[in-house]
Parts: C-alpha cells; structure tokens; sequence
C-alpha cells in the first residue's frame, strides 16, 4: 500500500497503490485535505489500486463532496480496477463519486 | 501506521483472549446450570451464542483451529437448540471437557498445537458427532470450514429479509470488517446490498478510523432470522441492526410472531441518533493489571513523601506550610481508598470457578454433591482473590473426600442424599471472612491424635485441647485417609491451605461437629498493600499497630505496676485487660519512663493491651516486605518508611499475643495471663503461628537488622 500526492501547477493527483485501508485511513485524509486545500484541481488516480475498504471509500465520499461544495475539480480515472469496482458494487456503493 | 496498526493486532488477539476467557467461564456457569435444569431453553441459547462468539472472534483474529473445533461444538447445540439433540450428562460432560481443550487451543499461538491436544480434539469431536448424530464430514477435525451452518436452519421456504444495519463508531478499529459480514451473509442467499452515506460528515470533521457507512440490504434466504442475526452475533453489542421479513413476504403466524418480537427487541432509536453517540457509551474500561499495580505502587510512595512532608510542616510550624500539608494530606488519602477501590473485585468468579470442581469430582467420587454460594459479590484486593484460588481448591477437595460421605452412609445417618457444600464471604472490619462448610461426617478428633501420635507429630501423652487437635490437619504430611486417592490423602492440601493464608496475613478456624460437618473459616486482609495504622513508639523505635483492631489508649504508671504485683494485668474501667510490654518482649535496652500507655486491642484471643512508651498518632500504613530472610519472624507483618526517613515495623497483635502465651509457658513465669473472655466457643480453634521456631525467639534481637533489611 502506498499513497502519494502530486502536486503542479494545474492539478494534484493523488495515487493509489496496493490496499488502500484502514492502516492507511490517516495519511489518506491528510492528504485528500492538503489536495482539496490548494484549491487547483484535483485527480485521483486508482489504477494501481488492489482494494478499497470502508474507511477509504468514506473519506473519497467526503471528499468528493466536499470539493462539490467547495467549486472544486475533482475527477477520477474513466477505468477502476475490476477487483475495486466488483468489491464497491458487492459492499453496495453504487453511487461512488466520479 | 503500520507499526501501530500490527501491534495493534496483537492487542486484538489479547484483548480475543481476555474476552474468551470471560466467555468461557459464563459458558461454564450455563452448562452446569443446564445440568440441573436441562428444559431451559434460554440456557440452550446462552451456550449457543457463547459457542459461537468464540467461533466467530477466534477466526477473525486467527485462532482457526480453535474456531474450527468450537463450530463443531456449536453445530452440536444448534441441533440441541432446534430439539433434535437430547441434553444428556455425556454430552454436558463432553464439553466441559472441550471448554478445557478451547483454553488449551487460547494460550497456545495461535497455530502451535501439540499431537496430544489434537488427538484429545478428534476423541471429543468423534463423541460429539455420535450424540449429536452428525453426519461425518460434517464434525472432521481440523479443517472443518468456519462458515456459518446455513443449512442447519433450513426448515422454511424461501423469504426475502430487510437487513438494516449500521456499524459501531469502533467496529474497523476493533479489527471487524463489515464488508467480510455482508459477504457471510450472501452465503445464506442472494443479497442486495445499499450503503448509506447520509452519516459522513465533512472531510475536516470525519475521524478516518471510525465507520460512517450504514446498510440497507434485502436477503433472500430459506434461513430464518436466528440465522440472519448469528451472522452478526460478534458484532451484536456494537453495531445497530434490525431484521425483518420484507413486507410482501410476511410469513406464516408464528414465524411472523417470532419476527414481531425480533423486530420489538431491535427497534432503532427514534430521531435516527444511533444509541452509541451517547457520551456515555464507555462505561468500564479494561486496563492491564501491572498498569494497576504501578499504579497502587506510586500511590504508596505518595503517602510515604506526604508523610515526610507532614512532618517536616510540623517541625517548622509555618502555616502556610502546614495548610498545604494538610491539604495534600486529604487528597492523598482519597487517592489512596480510591485506588485501592480499583484493585477491589468481586470474588465472584473464584467462587463460581469452583462449580466445575465440585460437579467433577462428584462424579468421580460417586457422591452427591451440591454447591452453594454466598455472599460472591463481596469485594476483596486483587492479589488477595488471586492466592485465595489454592487453598479454597483444597479445602473443598478435602471436604468431598474427607467429609462428605457416599450417598448410602448419608441416607442410613437420616441425612439427604445429596450433600451440601457451602462457600461464603463477607466482611468484617478490615478483613473478609472466606467460609468453606460442607454438611459431612466431621472431624474425628480421636482419630486425629492417634494419627498425630503415629506421625510423630505430637507426644504421646500431650494433652490438647479440640481445638489445637484441629489444628493438627494443617501440619505437613499429615493425613488420616487410609488410602491416597487422586483427590487428596497425601497430607499436602492443607499445610498449602496453612501456608497460603499465612502468607496473606490471614488466619484459619475449624468448626467441627462429629456428624454434621464441618466449617473452616479464613480471616483475610481486605489488602495486602497499605492499612491504616497508629504510631508508637519505644524507646528510639518505632512501631504500627494497625488501626482497625486497636480499641483505645489508656496511661500505665508505675504505681499501677506495683500493685499488679508483677502480674501483667490493667484494671480499665472494672475489667482486667492482661498486656504484653513490647519493652520486655523485643528486649529493648532503654530505661522504662514513669508513664506509659497501653494500647488495648481487640484479638481473636480476646483483648490485649501492649505497653508502649508513647503513642505518635494514626498514619497511612505503606507496607514493605522485610524479605525472605525474615519471613518466620511471625509477629511483624511488614515493615513501613516514616516520614523522617526511619524504619517502623507493623506488629500483628494476633501473633504477638500467641508469641507471648508460648513463650509464658516455656519460661513458666505466667506474667501475660490469658484474656478472660477469649476461647469462647469450645469447638473452635485458633490457627495462626508455625512451630515454635529460632527466627521468633530472635525477633527481639533481630529487630534492628530487619529494619535496615527492609525493601524500599
């Protein structure tokens, strides 16, 4: 597992490595508050990702509205991962921001 | 994080463990219960559910052999729940005996299982199969799957369920995953799951350990509801969770009944605040016992340092000082009862631990035999409950082989066939009296001495009393048992049973009566920690009686000595109160001043007074082993740090009087006559003091060295 920001001029990309959890639930706030803070755009990126648990699929939530409420830009990449996207549709989040 | 989050698995599987251990013993309890009382199917359900939390967390936090095992046990009372299995002996019998090997499997790491265990394992799930009438693959050792047993609660058709259910604030730390529940649950039926975002707050406010996410779900399942909620019985008491049958499928009457009262018991609180947002929801918390004792330690040391600084305040006599000593002086002293408060459990489990003893040793004895309990929730320190657990194994050990005797020789006495052994508890003053009594044969005191004789243990023509007769079971190697059985008989029992509660400053009665039983009664310490006590002194030393015990102060002068003529006597108010001088009896070199006090104090042996020179005042009591060198020196209990600094040693009055008798006697001089009230009932004796030996006829000489022995 491991999540990185990536910060430019037009926009912050956050990455998403291995299982993204519990462990992991802290830095991925932090992280998601230091993007979203900035105000540019903001990209996650979680092709790279094995699995979402609940404490990461919240904190995307909360981000995503957040930003919404906010103005500001947040996108996803067009294709997830089949194991992310089998695994939020049988935990049932079918509303997953992006 | 990572590291914090991997330690925090080994807190898990200890807090797994901790809480498995309270399981077991509830799970005990229900067993023996549902032995004498096999219809009641609420204890069929108390073992089930027990079975299976254990099953449950065990997998969760990696015990997969002692999961896999218990599913075994749990399919058995699955089947006992649902009517197809009888509750027979054997089968209580059996898994007492499993709860023994799931203990074994809980200490043991996690994968490391002996040949022998696993064997004994195979043996009782063989057993269990025949009477549960399993089919084979279904109980096979090892490697049985841990999943839920769906088909078991195959009786109905198929229903569509709604499932809501909204996790506890905790539930991911605690190492749950509620997505691994929704996936048990779609092996009951076709689940279609919808997650509730509605509690997320916003990204600054949200805690990212805890669980926002709740869940709408409809299962479709030929399973009832019971099966539903077993999947989520581990997480029952943290989460919200309602189960009902969807509204066009509402079943036959009487499961609708069953579902109406389900639905009753799990209504959601109105408003949609969900009852654990409560400020209040921590209402225990589990804290390491060494943590406590650290805890206990500091708070001695406190009451040490306010000590010295009382009386540095009082040499100074400035008062501002002297309010900010007192003012310390108070707290500490309620920080002192409340921290003792916390070390103060229930004895209540060591009690109940003893029913399995008595049910099995009944059966292997072939007597009848009943337990009963009082007074378990009285409290006592921690250490003191934790020593307690041997000698009371022994006692009752000895009263259901000695005592008691079989069924036939009791109904051809005119007594009930089943016999009754009585455990109580409760307090008097500073100690707790611990009462072992059965209704058996009693003590044959002849037969005692005649063993004694024998052993070598007292002259031949000595002549006891009953009571130090009784005394005689408590020296080692005694035993009157023609034959050494598993039980007991090889005359260890009860000098452990002496030597424990001598260790906990305790002292032990025997009642007996030829007949109709006999009652041993241990005196204990409330706390082996720090007592309240009161300062004298004798010449340059210092010495603490303990408070609870001491009656009053009275002035001793000279002309009251004369007129005893050598007799070691008071006249207090009309009553003569024999005394003991702690001068004379510690062999203290110091001329004896014109005025002296004595302090009376209540003892089992009646009242005694002991003359000191002055008496200092009360002071909190920290009390300090004086180590192994000088554990026989009887009549001093402990040994505390005053606040300037020196050494006092806290004197046991019960020992000191017993101390005083003995050494009368040997030196024929009669100056310490006995008290005039003390030995009142005839059949009961006293057991305190060992052997006379050379450590306590040295305890005067020796008292100095031990002081500066002491452990700080």
């Amino acid at each position: 597992m491991s999540l990185t920001l990536q910060e430019s001029e037009t926009a912050n990309v956050v990455r998403f490595e291995g299982a993204v959890d519990i462990s992991s639930a802290a830095e991925l706030k932090d992280l998601l508050l230091q993007a979203l803070g900035s105000g540019r755009e903001v990209h996650l990126s979680l092709a790279e990702a094995q699995s979402l648990d609940v404490t990461a699929v919240q904190l995307l939530w909360a981000a995503e509205r957040d930003a919404r409420t906010s103005g500001v830009a947040l996108s996803l990449d067009d294709h997830l991962p089949e194991s992310v996207t089998a695994a939020l549709k049988s935990a049932g989040f079918n509303e997953f921001p992006g | 994080m990572l590291q914090s989050i991997s330690s925090n698995a080994d807190q898990f599987k200890q807090s797994f463990r901790e809480e498995a251990r309270e399981i077991l013993v509830d799970l005990e309890a229900a067993l023996l219960e549902l032995n004498e009382n096999s219809g009641d199917q609420e204890l069929v359900g108390r073992v089930f559910r027990a079975l299976h939390t254990i099953k449950g967390s065990g997998s969760m936090f990696g015990f997969e052999k002692l999961a896999a095992f218990t599913h075994n046990l749990e399919t058995a009372f699955d089947g006992v729940r649902s009517g197809r299995v009888p509750i027979t002996c054997e089968l209580i019998d059996l898994t007492l005996h499993s709860l023994d090997l799931i203990r074994t499997m809980l200490e043991q790491s996690a994968e490391a299982a002996s040949a022998a265990d696993e064997q004994a394992c195979a043996e009782i799930l063989a057993k269990v199969r025949r009477l549960a009438a399993l089919p084979e693959q279904q109980a096979s050792g090892g490697q049985a799957n841990t999943e839920t047993p769906a088909p078991t609660e195959s009786k109905g058709e198929q229903r569509e369920w709604r499932i809501r259910f909204a996790p506890g604030p905790d539930m991911m730390r605690d190492g749950t995953n509620p997505l691994l529940l929704l996936n048990e649950l779609r092996q009951l039926g076709a689940l279609s799951a919808k997650a509730s975002m509605a509690a997320v707050p916003p990204l600054t406010e949200l805690d990212p350990e805890r669980c926002y996410v709740s869940w709408e779900m409809a299962l479709v399942t030929t399973a009832g509801a019971d099966a539903i909620r077993d999947v989520f019985i581990f997480v029952e008491d943290h989460c919200e969770l309602a189960i009902e049958p969807a509204p066009e499928a509402a079943g036959p009457a009487n499961q609708a009944d069953k579902t109406a009262r389900a639905l009753e018991e799990h209504r959601t609180p109105s408003g949609g605040r969900r009852t654990y947002d409560k400020p209040d929801s921590a209402s225990s918390l589990r804290v390491p016992a060494a943590k406590l004792d650290q805890f206990v330690d500091l708070v001695g040391e406190l009451v040490t340092v306010q000590a010295r600084l009382s009386a540095i305040a009082a040499q100074r006599d400035d008062p501002e000082i002297s309010e900010v000593g007192e003012e310390i002086e108070r707290l500490t002293s309620s920080l002192r009862e409340n921290s003792m408060n916390i070390r103060m459990l229930p004895i209540r489990g060591t009690f109940e631990k003893f029913r399995r003893l008595v049910h099995d040793l009944a059966r292997d004895l072939g007597k009848n035999v009943e337990l009963t309990i009082d007074g378990a929730d009285t409290e006592l320190d921690k250490t003191v409950i934790e020593r307690l657990s041997d000698p009371l194994m022994h006692l009752i050990r000895n009263s259901m082989d000695h005592g008691i005797e079989p069924p036939e020789q009791r109904t051809a006495g005119g007594k009930r066939a089943t016999a009754t052994i009585h455990l109580s508890a409760r307090h008097s003053g500073a100690s707790v009296l611990i009462g072992v009594s059965d209704d058996g044969a009693g003590i044959d005191a002849a037969r005692v001495r005649s063993k004694a004789i024998e052993k070598g243990i007292v002259a031949p023509d000595a002549e006891l009393t009953e009571q130090e007769t009784f005394a005689l079971i408590f020296q080692p190697g005694f035993s009157t048992a023609k034959q050494v059985t598993d039980v007991s008989g090889r005359g260890v029992g009860m000098d452990v049973v002496r030597q424990s509660v001598e260790s906990l400053r305790g002292t032990i009665d025997v009642a007996s009566k030829p007949g109709q039983g006999t009652s041993v009664t241990l005196r204990l310490p409330l706390t082996l920690a720090i007592i309240d006590g009161l300062l004298v002194a004798v010449g340059d030393d210092y010495f603490v009686l303990p408070l609870a015990n001491t009656l009053e102060c009275i002035e001793l002068t000279r002309e009251d000595v004369e007129k005893a003529n050598g007799k070691h006597i008071a006249n207090v108010r009309g009553t003569i109160v024999p005394y003991i001088c702690l001068r004379e009896h510690f062999n203290i070199r110091t001329p004896r001043p014109a005025l002296e006090q004595i302090m009376v104090v209540e003892t089992e042996a009646g009242r005694y007074g002991f003359v000191v020179d002055q008496v200092l005042g009360d002071c909190q009591t920290v009390i300090k082993n004086l180590g192994r060198f000088y554990r026989h020196v009887q009549v001093v209990s402990g040994a505390t740090i005053l606040g300037n600094g020196s050494v006092a040693l806290i004197l046991d009055p019960e020992r000191l009087v017993q101390d005083a008798m003995r050494l009368d006697r040997r030196t024929g001089r009669g100056s310490v006559p006995r008290a005039t009230h003390g030995n009142a009932c005839a059949s009961k004796s006293h057991i305190k003091s060992s052997p006379a030996n050379a450590a306590q006829k040295c305890a005067g000489a020796d008292l100095h060295a031990g002081a500066c022995q002491s452990q700080t």
